[in-house]
C-alpha cells in the first residue's frame, strides 16, 4: 500500500511539527469571528485611552465643527 | 484629428490650455485621446472604474463652440479629469468600490462636478476607489470592487487608498487632474505612493454634496493634479459656499499666487526623527535632501517638538461612531457581508457599539487638539513631515500588519494624518525624490484656510527641483 506524502507531513518531518504549526497559524486567515472579535477589542482599547484623559468641565464637543 | 503625443499626457493645465489656444488641438481631439488612454490603460492599473468616452466627446464639441464663440471660462476649459467613484455623476454607476452599492445610480451630480462643468472641464472617467473608502479598515489592498490599486510605478506596489483611482490614473497621465477625497490619508497616501502632488483642503472648503459620507466631520474633497499651481488652479474652481453640504464653511478660494508672501517671511518647523529616524532608511536620502532645497528657498526651517496627544483613539472613535450611523442599513440588512474585505466588514460591525460617551469625548477631546494645533501655528507658518515614512507597500502586503519602521519613536509629528485630518487643517503632497525605485513626497500642513501659503511653498519647492515632471517607466 503506498502512504500518500502530503506537502503539509513532508514540511513536518523537514522542519518539525511546532514549526509547521506556527507557520500553519500565520497564514491561516482569521476567521469572520476571531476578526470581529479583533475589531471589538480595538474599540475597547480606544476606549480604555479615551477614558484615561482628563478633560476640563468647560470643553464642548466638536459638533458643529469648523475649521 | 490632430496628433496627441505622450508629452500631453504628462503636461500641466497652463500647458494644455496654451495648446488649446494655439489651436494645437482641440477640445475634442484632446477629450478623445485622454478617453481612449484611460480606457486602455486604466485597467492595467485596476484605476478605472468607470469610462465615460461619450460624456467626453459630447463635452469636449460643446467646449470647442464655446471657444469659436468667445465664451472662455478659465484654465480648466476643455480640460480632462476624472473622480474617485464615491462622487456622484448622474445617470452612471456610483459604486464607491463597494458590491453592495454596484447597481447606485444618482440622477444628480455631486457639486464638485457641476463646479468643473460650468468652467467646461471635461469628465472622462469615473475613477477606483476602495470600498467605502475603507469604512471599517480594511486588511488588503484588494478591498475593492476593481480589485487592489496598482501602482505605476511598480505593479507589484501598492497605489495607496483610498483614493487609488485617482493617485494612479493622474501618476500614468491617463488624466490630467482628478478629484479625490480624504477622512483621514486618502489623499495624501495615494499622492505619495503614487508620485503626484495633491491638495487636502481645510476642511468644509470643498462641498461634498453628492460624494459618499463616511464621517461628516472629517470628510474633504480635493484634487490630484501635476503641479502645486494645477492644484490652486483647480481647487480655485471646485471651493465655495455651498448650502447643500452643513459642512460647508462658506468661503470660496482664489488662487493668487501673484501675492504669496516671499519665503524669507515663513517660518516653517519640522521634527527631525520624523526624517532621521522614523522615515525607512531607504527614504531618508530624499528626504533630506527636500529639507535642504525647502531652506534654499529662504524659508525660514527650525525643529520642534510635536504636541503629543491621543490622535489615533480620538479618529478611531469619531471614524467609527460616524460610519456606524452612516452604514447602520448595510450593516443591519446583513449586505455588509458582500464587501471584499473580512476585516472591514467585522470593523463595521464591531464600530455599530462605540457608545454615545466614548464619541463625544473623543469629539471635547479633538476641540482641545484644535486649539493646540491653532497656538501651535501662532509661532510657524507651516508644518513639514514625510507623506508617508517611505515608498508604496507591496499590493499583497497586509495592510494591518503593525506600523511602518520607526512607528514606535517617539517625539516626531506621529499621527499628523490623523492630526491634520481632526483639526481640518489642509495639507499639500510634493513628490520629493526616490527610493527603492518608487516615489516618496513631502506633506506640507498649514492652518486652516491657508492654502494659498502652501501652494506657494509648493510652487518653491517645485521651481528646484523636477520630482513631479517625473514619468513611471512604460506609462509614457
Amino acid at each position: 500500500m503506498k502512504a500518500k506524502l502530503t506537502r503539509r507531513k513532508l514540511a513536518q518531518t523537514l522542519l518539525g511539527g511546532a514549526a509547521v504549526d506556527a507557520i500553519a497559524q500565520t497564514m491561516t486567515p482569521p476567521t469572520p469571528d476571531a476578526d470581529l472579535k479583533a475589531a471589538r477589542d480595538r474599540l475597547k482599547a480606544t476606549s480604555d485611552t479615551l477614558a484615561a484623559q482628563n478633560v476640563p468641565l468647560d470643553v464642548e464637543p466638536a459638533f458643529q465643527f469648523k475649521a | 484629428m490632430a496628433d496627441i503625443g505622450s508629452d500631453v499626457f504628462f503636461a500641466t493645465i497652463p500647458e494644455l490650455n496654451a495648446h488649446l489656444k494655439a489651436g494645437d488641438f482641440s477640445a475634442e481631439d484632446l477629450a478623445r485621446a485622454f478617453a481612449r488612454r484611460l480606457e486602455q490603460l486604466g485597467p492595467r492599473y485596476n484605476a478605472l472604474a468607470l469610462p465615460l468616452p461619450q460624456d467626453a466627446i459630447r463635452k469636449g464639441q460643446t467646449v470647442d463652440k464655446d471657444i469659436k464663440r468667445g465664451r472662455l471660462r478659465g484654465p480648466l476649459q476643455g480640460i480632462p479629469y476624472g473622480v474617485k467613484d464615491l462622487i456622484s455623476y448622474a445617470g452612471h454607476p456610483t459604486t464607491w468600490g463597494a458590491k453592495p452599492y454596484a447597481g447606485q445610480v444618482f440622477d444628480y451630480n455631486a457639486t464638485v462636478v457641476d463646479k468643473l462643468d460650468a468652467v467646461g472641464a471635461v469628465i472622462c472617467g469615473k475613477l477606483s476607489t476602495v470600498e467605502l473608502a475603507g469604512g471599517g479598515g480594511y486588511r488588503y489592498p484588494a478591498a475593492s470592487l476593481t480589485g487592489p490599486g496598482l501602482n505605476p510605478w511598480d505593479r507589484s506596489r501598492w497605489s495607496g487608498g483610498s483614493s487609488s483611482g485617482p493617485g494612479a490614473a493622474v501618476a500614468a497621465g491617463l488624466v490630467p487632474f482628478a478629484i479625490g477625497s480624504e477622512t483621514s490619508g486618502s489623499i495624501v497616501t495615494p499622492a505619495s505612493y503614487c508620485g503626484v502632488t495633491a491638495l487636502r483642503p481645510t476642511y468644509g472648503l470643498v462641498s461634498r454634496h453628492g460624494a459618499m459620507a463616511l464621517s461628516w466631520t472629517l470628510d474633504k474633497l480635493g484634487p490630484f493634479g501635476r503641479s502645486a499651481e494645477d492644484c490652486g488652479l483647480i481647487l480655485q474652481v471646485i471651493a465655495g459656499k455651498d448650502g447643500k453640504d452643513p459642512g460647508s464653511a462658506g468661503r470660496g478660494f482664489y488662487y493668487t499666487p501673484q501675492y504669496s508672501r516671499p519665503m524669507k517671511e515663513l517660518k516653517a518647523a519640522y521634527a527631525p526623527v520624523d526624517f532621521n529616524e522614523r522615515a525607512d532608511a531607504s527614504a531618508r536620502p530624499a528626504f533630506a535632501e527636500a529639507l535642504r532645497v525647502l531652506k534654499d528657498t529662504g524659508l525660514q526651517v527650525t525643529e520642534i517638538q510635536w504636541p503629543q496627544m491621543p490622535y489615533g483613539a480620538v479618529l478611531s472613535a469619531i471614524l467609527a461612531a460616524e460610519e456606524a450611523s452612516i452604514f447602520e442599513p448595510l450593516i443591519t440588512s446583513g449586505k455588509v457581508d458582500q464587501l471584499a474585505d473580512q476585516a472591514q466588514i467585522a470593523g463595521l460591525k464591531a464600530a455599530m457599539d462605540v457608545p454615545a460617551r466614548d464619541y463625544l469625548k473623543a469629539q471635547r477631546i479633538r476641540r482641545m487638539m484644535q486649539d493646540r494645533l491653532l497656538r501651535l501655528f501662532g509661532e510657524v507658518d507651516v508644518l513639514i513631515a514625510p507623506g508617508r515614512s517611505g515608498p508604496a507597500s507591496k499590493v499583497t502586503d497586509r495592510l494591518d500588519a503593525g506600523g511602518p519602521p520607526g512607528a514606535s519613536v517617539q517625539g516626531g509629528f506621529q499621527g499628523i494624518i490623523q492630526a491634520g485630518n481632526l483639526a481640518g487643517l489642509p495639507a499639500l503632497v510634493l513628490p520629493c525624490g526616490f527610493a527603492e525605485n518608487l516615489p516618496v513626497a513631502l506633506q506640507l500642513v498649514g492652518p486652516p484656510f491657508s492654502e494659498n501659503a502652501l501652494l506657494a511653498m509648493g510652487r518653491e519647492f517645485q521651481a528646484k527641483t523636477d520630482w513631479h515632471k517625473r514619468r513611471p517607466p512604460g506609462a509614457a
